[in-house]
């Protein structure tokens, strides 16, 4: 084990990534920024996870929803974004669409009224259901083109384009000196698609194993990373 | 008093021992100054040390010993004859305090027994109810014509059991075991008895393993006596007729109460027996329990506290036979592998140990140890196979069954296991004992000696092995702890709020509860007997809404609060859920190992973190069977069989045991002996050139003596600490050091514990000095700056583990329970981060940081600890290479963190780890 990297860049919040000749700006609110075409992504939100706990008899403490959402309320803040992309588990089951869940998402999807708002379904999408129509998202199936990218819930190859997903909860582990490892959720940029980390409060974490000449973003609190695959 | 030793002959195995040695031991004595075995204090009246089931009768004289005991009547005199004449058909003889522990539980009383095992404990609890209902039933019968054994299988047998079945007596005995391998095994003893003296009783099991036909049977109607272990009482507990399967119980008797003590499963107990007392106000209770140090306790645990609280008959049994320790001292001390593991490296003196005796277990710490050591004793000896077997908990059922058979008929010639076979049931082929690996803890290694020398005469023996060489230390520390009597004491769990949360529910489903009267039951347990309102109010809210947290959310409810104001549960699946679920013992999403075809079906479980690493086409080695993954599917790893023993050992969490106080102070007292140059013991002399390299590069410690030890490597700047305490404690002491030095500059510690010190690695030099100047050792604000350091590490998130399982909030994951379940599952410290965030005030989370400090940290011990090193004079050595003592931790890859940096701060100097987590 060496040292620390040689550049220890200053601390930029955000990181830019050059994918297929468009600039994308990974957040730390785990969220990508995609300027050009004015698009914010945000995957697996699961929205209802807490919810549908609940109602198994599980006691998880309210609040995540509302955290998720301010969470997205603060990055469209920053961003401005015309264009909200889902990239899927929107809902996490049938049994979180309680109306408590389906009224908060209501009343932010009312604070954001002109803003569209697309969805590209995910496997939790498909058991419980697209949303509500009153909260006015445009459902689709992956894939969803768009410019040199696919949009999509499910990392896989998409022929002529690189895909964008979410699903796998991504994190990576740091290791340093003194024996120092700390784990973390990352964006992970492979040769043929990219994996966003998952945005809602209550979802966990899967540890994936970057290849060389991967390009891996961890998040440590608000900053985000670009640590070095080789 | 060498009396046991002399006129046997010497055994291949004393050969082997001397064979080691250096000193002049020829003859058939131990010489004293060789201190490798040990005897300990007789019982009054118990002429012969044996257990009391001979294999041989004894002689007429020794059977009459009954005829003028006191009884209460004629109708008891009567019955206690018949027993009594029982015992002398086998040969057996009644011991005095199997005749007082029967005449307690005649007068109504409860009680607890302590007798090393084997020793005739059962019968000690169970002829009591018997003679009870002879005495009962005496008007009916006369003479003691059906003293004749009747068990003799005939041809209208089984209809006659169905006959019995239908009219036996219902319930009386409820027998508790920890163990439910040790039920068949119990109700087998209890059964013979009853088949003499031709009781009309019907003893049947429950436990996980109970086949559903016998489990539906039971539905409609429990037997006489139920062995049983505390989940299932639990799970009867939480039937709506509970209070009427209990209407005619008489005694609930726990076995191995020592085993539950200290555990939440012993709160469990506690709690399910609060219950029975409270549904059968005249209930007794008899616990069976080995020597501890704190025996009191065990019995007021046992029976309650309070007002209600039953006095505690506490009867001494026979205590256990001669025990000698010694060691398998390797035949070159190196001067580096003392480092690290010996590993296999001693087998060649083990399988020759096994070969001196007839049939032998060789314990190890571990599971993977077990797997271990199993692989490289057939590989040693090939044309073993088939006569050796391995045993731990994580096996399939039928494999331990056979297993356990197998050492019964005297038919293996070895078994390697886990404490799994600590317990109970009586091998008495047994004839040799080795413990691979420390032996941890005083009563743990006379409790596994114990497993050797049941037949008359018989000394008990265990022969240590060490995995590394200092371990030969912790041997010749635990015999003189045992020779002081220094058995360690039972620490109590307090008031596990985790632990009531799921009792509390199991009660409501159980036919329901008012608050108040529940709240008498509970504070009557010695558990619970501090339980605050506020706590009380808390669980009740948990249960019901949720707690605070959860008010307003109407999708949640678990417990229902009735017009009557009735707790009870209604929802159908929140009942199966916690029925499936209730129990204490945590572990990590086991997964079903199982063969793709043929092979024989499942093999036992492992963690699915291990089958998470592996990919398909990996081999690994479980069941002493070399195995290669296939795939998961349905909840099962799917292998099939691998040509070659290659591959990884699975590794099962919580499996480090600790060192015990008790053994620490012995452990100190040795090196101190060490450092004043005297070697007192076999395996003092054969570490002794290993010391002298410790002295030479470093120092011994002396009583009264810190040793810290300053060695920079490639990996960054180490500080180790001595205190020899055991690695709980040392955990603790390391969080708590490096959380003090981080607070004088901002640096990033990572540590690592073990039984002798603890390691504080980072990146740049600590400020050590100062941080002494400064008070690092010093007891004061210690209540502020415990919490804070564990605040800095995950221990609290990792010990929430157990708790959120035992409350209900993670599921494990269950067979058959398909997509539905998998919605619900989460990780435990995913739970704790939200709970943190969302609803701070939950006492879940403050009983994880109790428990970090009272069970994993023994926060009581860590005070008395840093008292000690307070006083104690700070050696600092600066080696240039790392000294024997240290080098364990230098390499040990379990850590923990503090840090005084911010994360981004340690992130910008960490790189990604590209090779997969090696855990």
């Amino acid at each position: 084990m060496s040292g620390a990297p040689p550049d220890a860049a200053p601390v930029p919040h955000d990181a830019r990534c050059t994918v297929r000749g468009e600039a994308l700006v990974l957040l730390p609110e785990r969220a990508v920024w995609w300027e050009r075409t004015r698009t914010l992504l945000i995957a697996d939100p699961h929205f209802g996870k807490a919810a549908t706990f609940r109602s198994a008899g599980v006691p998880v403490p309210g609040g995540t929803t509302a955290g998720t959402l301010a969470r997205i309320d603060a990055t469209i803040a920053r961003t401005d974004p015309a264009r909200l992309v889902f990239l899927g588990d929107f809902l996490h089951a049938r049994a979180g669409k309680s109306p408590a869940i389906v009224a908060a998402l209501g009343a932010w999807r009312a604070g954001h009224a002109s803003l569209d708002v697309v969805l590209v379904r995910g496997n939790h999408d498909r058991r419980a259901g697209d949303p509500p129509s009153e909260l006015r998202i445009r459902c689709v199936d992956a894939p969803m083109i768009e410019g040199p990218f696919a949009l999509v819930h499910h990392p896989a190859a998409v022929a002529g384009a690189y895909a964008l997903a979410g699903h796998l909860h991504p994190s990576a582990t740091m290791v340093g000196r003194g024996r120092q490892r700390e784990r973390l959720p990352c964006f992970w940029f492979g040769a043929q698609w990219a994996v966003l980390p998952a945005f809602g409060e209550f979802t966990g974490l899967a540890s994936v194993e970057p290849v060389a000449g991967d390009r891996v973003f961890v998040i440590a609190g608000d900053v985000v990373q670009l640590v070095s695959t080789a | 008093m060498r009396r046991g030793l002399n006129g046997l002959p010497a055994t291949a195995g004393q050969r082997a021992f001397r064979a080691h040695r250096t000193s002049t031991w020829r003859g058939e004595k131990f010489p004293r100054e060789d201190r490798n075995w040990v005897k300990l204090p007789l019982v009054r009246d118990v002429p012969l040390l044996l257990p009391m089931q001979l294999r041989k009768p004894l002689k007429a004289s020794q059977r009459q010993r009954s005829a003028n005991h006191p009884t209460v009547s004629e109708a008891d005199a009567q019955a206690d004859r018949r027993v009594a004449t029982w015992f002398g058909a086998r040969g057996w003889r009644v011991f005095d305090f199997q005749r007082d522990v029967w005449a307690a539980y005649r007068r109504g009383e409860s009680g607890l027994v302590h007798a090393a095992t084997g020793t005739g404990k059962t019968l000690a609890a169970w002829m009591g109810p018997i003679i009870e209902w002879l005495a009962e039933q005496a008007p009916m019968r006369a003479g003691d014509e059906a003293l004749d054994d009747v068990d003799d299988d005939t041809a209208s047998e089984a209809m006659a059991r169905r006959a019995r079945r239908d009219s036996a007596p219902p319930l009386r005995v409820l027998w508790i075991t920890p163990l439910r391998a040790l039920a068949a095994d119990t109700a087998e003893a209890l059964g013979a008895p009853v088949r003499s003296l031709a009781l009309p009783w019907t003893i049947e099991t429950r436990t996980g393993d109970t086949s559903p036909a016998q489990r539906a049977r039971q539905r409609r109607r429990l037997p006489t006596a139920l062995v049983t272990t505390p989940e299932s009482v639990s799970l009867l507990l939480s039937r709506d007729d509970a209070p009427e399967l209990f209407s005619d119980l008489r005694v609930v008797v726990v076995d191995e109460w020592h085993e539950l003590l200290g555990t939440k499963r012993g709160v469990q107990t506690e709690l399910a027996l609060a219950r029975l007392r409270a549904l059968r106000p005249q209930l007794r209770i008899w616990g069976l329990s080995a020597t501890i140090g704190n025996i009191d306790e065990a019995a007021r645990t046992l029976l309650g506290v309070g007002p209600a609280a039953r006095e505690a008959r506490i009867i001494r049994g026979v205590e256990s036979k001669d025990v000698v320790v010694d060691s398998l001292i390797p035949p070159i001390v190196e001067r580096f592998p003392w480092a690290g593991h010996l590993g296999t490296q001693m087998v060649p003196q083990v399988v020759a140990a096994i070969e001196e005796g007839e049939s032998a277990i060789v314990f190890t710490n571990t599971r993977a140890q077990t797997e271990i050591w199993y692989q490289a004793i057939l590989a040693a000896r090939p044309d073993w196979a088939g006569r050796i077997a391995l045993h731990h908990g994580s096996l399939d059922r039928k494999q331990r069954d056979w297993v356990e058979e197998g050492l019964r008929r005297g038919e293996l010639r070895c078994v390697v296991a886990t404490s799994s076979l600590d317990l109970g049931v009586d091998f008495s082929p047994v004839d040799r004992v080795l413990q691979i690996g420390s032996p941890k803890g005083v009563a743990r290694l006379l409790q596994r000696a114990g497993r050797s020398g049941h037949q008359p005469g018989a000394i008990s023996r265990v022969t240590c092995v060490p995995t590394n060489v200092l371990e030969l230390i912790d041997v010749a520390a635990a015999r003189d702890g045992i020779e002081r009597g220094a058995i360690e004491a039972r620490a109590l769990v307090e008031r596990p709020l985790d632990v009531l949360v799921q009792h509390v529910v199991t009660v409501a489903l159980g036919g329901g509860f008012l608050p108040d009267e529940l709240l008498v039951e509970l504070r009557g347990t010695r558990a619970y007997a501090e339980l605050r309102e506020d706590e009380w109010a808390w669980v009740l809210a948990f249960v019901t809404t949720g707690g605070d947290a959860l008010r307003g959310y109407p999708e949640y409810s678990r417990v229902l609060v009735e017009a009557n104001g009735r707790y009870v549960v209604r929802d159908a699946s929140i009942a199966r859920r916690h029925r499936q679920t209730i129990g204490t013992i945590v572990s990590d999403g086991s997964i079903v190992v199982q063969y793709l075809r043929g092979g024989g079906g499942a093999l036992g479980s492992v963690e699915e973190s291990f089958i998470a690493r592996l990919t398909p086409g990996d081999r690994f080695t479980f069941a002493g069977r070399s195995l290669e993954f296939v795939r998961v599917r349905d909840m099962k790893a799917w292998v099939r069989k691998a040509p070659s023993a290659r591959g990884a050992v699975p590794r099962w969490m919580g499996s480090r045991l600790p060192l015990s106080g008790a053994l620490a102070e012995a452990l100190r007292r040795k090196l101190d002996e060490a450092s004043r140059d005297e070697w007192r013991d076999a395996e003092m002399r054969a570490v002794r050139p290993i010391m002298e390299v410790q002295a030479r590069w470093s120092r011994i410690p002396r009583a009264g003596e810190l040793l810290i030890e300053r060695v920079r490597t490639r990996e960054g700047h180490h500080l180790f600490f001595f205190p020899f305490e055991g690695r709980l404690v040392h955990e603790g002491l390391a969080a708590l050091f490096a959380y003090r030095i981080s607070r004088l500059a901002p640096i990033t510690f990572t540590f690592a514990a073990n039984d002798y010190g603890f390691e504080l690695l980072a990146p740049e030099a600590a400020p050590l000095e100062q941080a002494l100047a400064a008070g690092l050792l010093a007891p004061r604000e210690l209540l502020a700056d415990i919490p804070a350091s564990l605040n800095a590490t995950e221990m609290a998130r990792r010990q929430f583990r157990e708790i959120a399982r035992v409350s209900g909030l993670v599921f494990p994951g269950l067979p058959h329970s398909g997509k539905t379940a998998r919605q619900l599952q989460v990780s435990s410290g995913l739970f704790f981060d939200v709970l943190q965030r969302y609803d701070p005030a939950n006492l879940l989370l403050s009983q994880a940081h109790r428990e970090v400090l009272e069970r994993q940290l023994e926060s009581s011990r860590l005070g008395r600890t840093l008292e000690r090193l307070a006083a104690a004079d700070v050696v600092i050595t600066e080696p240039t290479r790392t000294p024997p003592l240290a080098f364990p931790l230098l390499v040990d890859r379990v850590r923990d963190r503090v840090s005084s940096e911010t994360l981004g701060e340690r992130i910008r100097k960490m790189q990604l780890a590209l090779e997969k987590a090696a855990g």
